[in-house]
């Protein structure tokens, strides 16, 4: 009888033959919780069409994706305050490429990331090369560029189509009406439609967060021949050239002369506004490529199959196209990382990043994005690998956030008028040194 | 009859009962005061001790180094930071008075029944009840320059085109008549309450000795209302140090930095710069403001005394 069997165990092996079934449970338990990963996600169209897949890679592999999706703000705060050396919240981040030397000596190395399992490690190569800069950091590629966001310039095609317009333009200007391939030509095309009162902007600027117009003021001064910070001697260094820079600024202001009412405050919402629901709309301004789906859903854009994309124009120095790319990383502390680089490895593969690319929305992966299938119905497609060829990056630097205020504040002040340009530019240069110096730099 | 002496006669057995009596007010106490230590007083403790650090938010922008009070005079050093407190109590001493204003008047005015008068008194109190956030975003959208509903109506009475949230001082504006749109009915509910607890005889007693409508507002109801109308400053004043959501939502501080109240540089500190003790030490300085703001108003004017000697008087 069983009763007699049990009663003649000795103690010892009942208590160990207990502690060994428990002892099975809690690993089975850890086993499962360690097939769920926590990935934080910027919020914009990119990542949200991701998630529609994100179901089959759960099936395919057995690991669950918790996903946490954030304004790229709020991204940044979180993963400030919840990812350390020892610790974390999360077993994959996207972070911001201004971001990276903040984060990188918390992330791990692509190179220790360790093979898929059920998807094949992604080749860095894979990644268009303008790109892959955005996860290099002190010689390591910490993490993997993931989308290809850097400025493509959108011009209405249907106003430099249009026969009137065209003979007006050329008997006034003496040159054709086009996509503008330089400064001046966007300026006297967007004059041309703005003083003429078919537009409501002749150009879109941005003058929403500080990351924002920064890169704007970097594209323009760029664009005029100066760079802004550079790194010289293992540390960031102010190196403008002051009257280049203010030439830059100057321009500017022209340019916000025939930009549509309350342009001093514009973001993307009311940029977005302007150029899809306004019914005059904007002549001509960059976007980010993230942001193409939105403006060619014919349900929320009026202009939706109306748009030519292009290179950004050139300045005196020539083109310039300002970065703005993502990269997923691994936190060091991480107690999932083979799972998370699973998630990655699925989300960069080429099939995936082909259907992104179907979706309107744009990988790194340079394979998808020079599919020869989307060359006719992507036209953005080409703009951006024509842009990536004069791809330029805002400075990295830890302090880089006080710097963005700092060209903020002034940057606006003088295009705006409320400040002379020469004497912006100075505050900017006095300001930014400031901060470098009590930095340590 | 016992024969056991009362307790308090026997010095042996008297002390232990009388310090367990001495003791237990405090035991009782005790988890209360737990509480509120770790909620209340904790955090401000922990807050002016990270003040005294350089204190990154993120592990990756460098290490944790004690400065005593170098946050404190690099503060001193900083006009941004002097900046913010200006326009913070700029915000607090324009908008407050004129919420004041407002709501007093509104409930002088609605202090009396009439019909549909609870419906009314109901329906002024709707701004309050809207989240800051939407509030704010709800103003940044009326004040678009193009699509906003305040420039239609303005442009169709001829006004020129204004970009309210372009320009310097029309945002600071703009976000002061937001928290006045959205805050006087607070001012009004909390003096409306105030005014229907004033006895009815006071008044009758007034109007029978023949003070008029304007005598009997100064000589009675100011008075007797006082109390009220210092609490509804101080908790407006402690809630306007706060401001927050609305603000950011409407300007993030701008234009430049016309707009930066301190609470947003509060937040730039901790959050943009990674200057966890920076924000730390403007967290323990707007401490320090709101106890001045709260120790003039209601030591000075809250006290027992004054206050029976101006109902007296």
């Amino acid at each position: 009888m069983i009763y007699f069997h049990w009663e003649n165990k000795p103690k010892e092996a009942l208590m160990k033959k207990t502690l060994t079934i428990l002892a099975l449970a809690l690993v089975l338990v850890a086993m499962v919780s360690a097939q769920t990963i926590n990935v934080l996600f910027w919020d914009d169209a990119y990542p949200r069409t991701l998630m529609e897949r994100i179901p089959e890679f759960e099936k395919a592999t057995g690991i669950k994706v918790n996903i946490e999706i954030l304004q790229p703000p709020q991204v940044f705060t979180k993963t400030s305050v919840s990812v350390s050396k020892d610790r974390t919240d999360y077993d994959l981040v996207c972070v911001d490429e201004g971001n990276i030397p903040l984060f990188a000596s918390l992330m791990l190395p692509y190179d220790q990331w360790a093979p898929g399992k059920v998807f094949k490690k992604v080749d860095p190569n894979t990644v268009t090369p303008a790109m892959l800069d955005v996860a290099q950091w002190d010689g390591k590629l910490i993490g993997l560029p993931i989308n290809g966001n850097l400025y493509v310039w959108m011009t209405r095609k249907d106003l430099i189509e249009n026969p009137k317009y065209k003979a007006d333009f050329k008997a006034k200007y003496g040159y054709d009406l086009g996509v503008p391939q330089t400064f001046q030509q966007m300026l006297d095309m967007g004059t041309f439609f703005y003083s003429n009162g078919i537009v409501s902007g002749g150009f879109g600027p941005f003058n929403g967060g500080p990351a924002g117009v920064f890169g704007e003021a970097i594209f323009m001064w760029e664009s005029y021949g100066t760079h802004f910070i550079e790194w010289k001697g293992g540390k960031p260094t102010l190196v403008v050239d002051k009257a280049k820079a203010v030439q830059g600024m100057e321009f500017y202001k022209k340019l916000m002369a025939i930009a549509p009412k309350g342009a001093e405050t514009m973001a993307h919402v009311e940029r977005q506004a302007a150029f899809c629901a306004d019914p005059k709309g904007v002549f001509t301004q960059f976007i980010w490529p993230a942001q193409i789906a939105s403006y060619e859903d014919p349900d929320k854009s009026l202009v939706a199959g109306k748009i030519v994309y292009s290179a950004p124009p050139a300045g005196p120095a020539g083109r310039f196209a300002i970065r703005g790319t993502w990269a997923v990383n691994i936190p060091l502390a991480s107690k999932n990382k083979e799972a998370a680089a699973e998630f990655v490895y699925w989300w960069a593969s080429k099939e995936i990043a082909t259907w992104l690319v179907e979706k309107n929305t744009v990988p790194a992966r340079t394979d998808a994005l020079t599919d020869p299938r989307f060359a006719k119905s992507k036209p953005w497609l080409a703009a951006i690998a024509d842009s990536m060829k004069y791809a330029a990056a805002r400075p990295r630097f830890k302090e880089v956030a006080q710097v963005q205020d700092i060209v903020k504040k002034y940057w606006i002040m003088g295009i705006t008028g409320q400040m002379p340009c020469d004497e912006a530019m100075q505050k900017i240069i006095d300001e930014t040194n400031d901060v470098l110096k009590k930095a340590g730099y | 009859m016992s024969s056991r002496k009362p307790v308090t006669d026997s010095p042996r057995a008297g002390r232990p009962e009388g310090k367990a009596r001495t003791r237990a007010p405090f035991l009782f106490l005790a988890p209360a005061i737990l509480i509120v230590f770790a909620v209340l007083i904790f955090p401000i403790i922990f807050s002016l001790f990270v003040s005294t650090w350089d204190w990154p938010l993120s592990e990756g922008a460098g290490i944790r180094r004690f400065v005593g009070l170098g946050n404190y005079t690099a503060l001193t050093r900083d006009p941004e930071f002097w900046n913010s407190l200006k326009l913070q109590l700029g915000f607090i001493f324009i908008a407050i008075p004129i919420e004041l204003l407002f709501g007093f008047s509104a409930a002088l005015l609605l202090n009396r029944e009439f019909f549909g008068s609870r419906i009314v008194r109901s329906l002024l109190l709707l701004p309050v009840f809207f989240l800051p956030i939407l509030s704010g975003m709800t103003w940044r959208f009326m004040l678009q320059p193009r699509y906003g509903p305040l420039n239609a109506l303005l442009i169709s009475l001829g006004a020129p085109e204004i970009t309210w949230l372009g320009n310097p001082s029309t945002a600071y504006a703009a976000i002061i008549i937001q928290d006045i749109w959205r805050m006087w009915p607070f001012m009004f509910m909390l003096l409306y309450a105030g005014l229907t607890a004033i006895p009815q005889e006071l008044m009758e007693a007034a109007e029978i000795d023949g003070a008029g409508y304007w005598r009997r507002l100064g000589s009675v109801t100011i008075p007797l209302m006082i109390p009220t109308i210092l609490t509804a400053i101080l908790l407006r004043i402690i809630d306007a140090l706060r401001v927050f959501s609305e603000v950011y939502v409407m300007t993030e501080g701008g234009p430049g930095s016309a707009t930066m109240l301190f609470s947003l540089y509060t937040q730039r500190q901790a959050f943009g710069y990674q200057k966890v003790g920076m924000a730390s030490a403007m967290a323990i300085f707007l401490l320090i403001v709101s106890i001045v703001f709260a120790l003039t108003l209601v030591r000075r004017n809250m006290s027992l005394d004054v206050l029976e000697e101006k109902a007296g008087g």
